[in-house]
């Protein structure tokens, strides 16, 4: 039980870098990517965590009862707002290859090739 | 590369980072340990210094707020990188004519569904800008309520059709707010700097404890990084929507 938080972390990104490289399609490919980077949520959330603890927003409790570690909770939120952001720049990029070379094929893309 | 050679080569680099991710995991503190020095003084601390009960907040808008500041500088260049790329040649004009596939037939609106579509993009509105004012109170902040409340467009697009979609939501708006708001960060951040503190400090009164007004500056940084991640996604939906419209004009989508 100690190290399965850990291990599904590294589960996660093991899966998304074998999506990644067996990927046939870069909308795929950015999916995966989005589980590579949800490793490093599990990874943060699990080192901040603490049993028998609150969350830290000291709404309903009074400040100073027993609560998980709120400075990774605020790194979670910075790594989810840069996913997300980094999804729709990549997924931009995407249409535009798919404009310009007809197939979003990461094999049947040769990279810095001129267009025909 | 075939798949094939990429997977025998892939099983080399797993194993050699299966062995560093065995290494690292028995290394690691145990699941559920004490925490960190550095989180048990903030939650120790910062509901006294700062008078905000949510401490996520405080460590996100205050203790770590350049931190913030960077990660608002990323989502603002991404967003504009992205939108020039959509744009590509088509440039800034837009149209207001929906794609559409030759011979398929297309149905009423059923008032009814425009109807619901719209009251809950209002109710969905207001409920991210209740999410981004009461940041430093309850669960929240700008981050968070800025996405739930730039989702009302698509719900609104949903219910009025394009057209009426696009009189509804102008792309200089949403840019304008993007900017707005990543300018207000940085003035919160600049504004004390230039009076000999430091930037960011938290300069103003903090207020009461559990009002909306608590926090000082960090209510207008979390207002800021609201109105900011409002428009960049609205602007993001917006050229992503553009992209799916017929050229005005223009037959031949060719773009190379």
């Amino acid at each position: 039980m100690n190290v399965l938080a850990w291990c599904v972390a590294a589960w996660l990104m093991g899966v998304g870098i074998y999506g990644v490289v067996t990927s046939r399609n870069y909308v795929h490919l950015i999916g995966c990517l989005s589980v590579c980077q949800s490793a490093t949520y599990v990874l943060l959330l699990g080192i901040g965590f603490r049993w028998g603890a609150g969350p830290p927003i000291y709404y309903d409790h009074p400040p100073g009862t027993p609560a998980v570690d709120p400075v990774v909770q605020a790194f979670v939120l910075t790594d989810i707002v840069v996913s997300a952001a980094m999804t729709a720049l990549l997924l931009a990029i995407a249409l535009q290859v798919h404009k310009r070379r007809g197939t979003l094929d990461p094999q049947h893309l040769r990279p810095l090739r001129p267009t025909e | 590369m075939t798949s094939r050679w990429r997977l025998i080569l892939l099983l080399p680099a797993f194993l050699v980072l299966a062995a560093a991710a065995a290494e690292v995991i028995l290394g690691l503190p145990a699941f559920g340990d004490p925490l960190t020095r550095y989180g048990t003084a903030v939650n120790t601390l910062a509901p006294a210094l700062r008078n905000v009960s949510n401490v996520v907040a405080s460590v996100m808008y205050d203790i770590r707020g350049i931190d913030s500041l960077g990660e608002e500088s990323m989502l603002v260049c991404a967003v504009t990188a992205a939108v020039m790329l959509l744009r590509g040649r088509r440039g800034e004009d837009s149209s207001e004519e929906a794609g559409r596939i030759p011979g398929r037939a297309q149905g009423e609106r059923m008032d009814a569904m425009v109807l619901m579509c719209r009251l809950f993009a209002t109710a969905l509105f207001l409920f991210g800008a209740y999410v981004v004012l009461h940041g430093t109170i309850t669960p929240g902040g700008g981050f968070q309520g800025g996405t739930i409340a730039a989702s009302s467009f698509a719900l609104l697009y949903l219910g009025g059709g394009y057209a009426v979609w696009r009189c509804l939501l102008h792309s200089p708006v949403l840019v304008a707010l993007e900017g707005f708001g990543a300018l207000a960060f940085v003035l919160c951040a600049a504004v004390p700097l230039a009076f000999g503190y430091t930037a960011l400090q938290n300069v103003l009164p903090l207020g009461t404890w559990k009002d909306l007004y608590s926090g000082g500056l960090m209510v207008i940084v979390n207002a800021a990084i609201g109105v900011a991640v409002i428009g960049s996604f609205g602007a993001l939906l917006l050229e992503f929507m553009e992209e799916t419209r017929a050229p005005k004009g223009r037959v031949d989508e060719e773009d190379t």
